[in-house]
């Protein structure tokens, strides 16, 4: 749908690519602020791209 | 200026301090390196702003506030508790009841023979050493924690 690599949403949202890669394997929780970032960027509602999990919020917590 | 001409940088400002410890060593004269350490210090904070493929994140903001909080919970336990070593050293008057016959041990040791001020420098020389290596090893498990090595380009 979205041919673009980590690299390029990296740059255009302004972060680094292994920030965007440590958001895919959910071992960074992303501040609100950049999560809308990366849903407008999308043209989408952010609860198209992220959901919730209790499980991986506790870990972020810990 | 890039993130490699920058670190090329850092270490001519280290190798220009360490010859500038040097001389002042020769000349006696601490306040040369001390003015100069934190001109030193202050110019990297400058350089570092004009690094232009230095990106940071609130990711890697986060990894660094979390591994100074962490090296802070630590370091200050370890401080404290030398440092109440090193009050209780001086403050060795011993004032509850003793057995008749007891002899206080002399008083003719003076704070500053328990810990000479020139051996304070070595002290927080060591401290320094410690808060750093703390720093490094909480950064690099914060580092690894949120991703920081993780490498699957789809």
């Amino acid at each position: 749908m979205h041919d673009m690599t980590q690299e390029d949403l990296a740059q255009t949202i302004g972060v680094t690519r292994q920030t965007i890669l440590a958001i895919e394997k959910g071992k960074y929780v992303p501040s609100l602020d950049l999560a809308f970032r990366i849903a407008r960027h999308f043209n989408v509602n952010i609860e198209e791209v992220f959901t919730y999990d209790e499980e991986v919020r506790s870990v972020e917590i810990d | 200026m890039k993130k490699n001409t920058f670190y090329l940088f850092i270490g001519c400002i280290a190798l220009a301090l360490l010859a500038l410890f040097w001389y002042s060593v020769e000349i006696h004269n601490q306040l040369l390196i001390e003015v100069a350490f934190i001109i030193g210090i202050v110019i990297i904070y400058l350089a570092r702003r004009k690094v232009t493929d230095l990106i940071e994140d609130e990711r890697s903001r986060k990894i660094t506030q979390i591994a100074a909080m962490r090296t802070f919970q630590v370091f200050w336990v370890v401080f404290c508790a030398f440092s109440i070593g090193a009050v209780m050293q001086m403050l060795r008057v011993p004032s509850f009841p003793r057995e008749r016959g007891f002899e206080r041990p002399p008083m003719d040791i003076l704070p500053p023979e328990i810990m000479p001020l020139k051996m304070m420098g070595y002290v927080q020389l060591g401290l320094l050493c410690l808060m750093i290596f703390l720093y490094v090893g909480f950064r690099f498990y914060y580092a690894r924690k949120y991703g920081d090595w993780e490498t699957d380009e789809e």
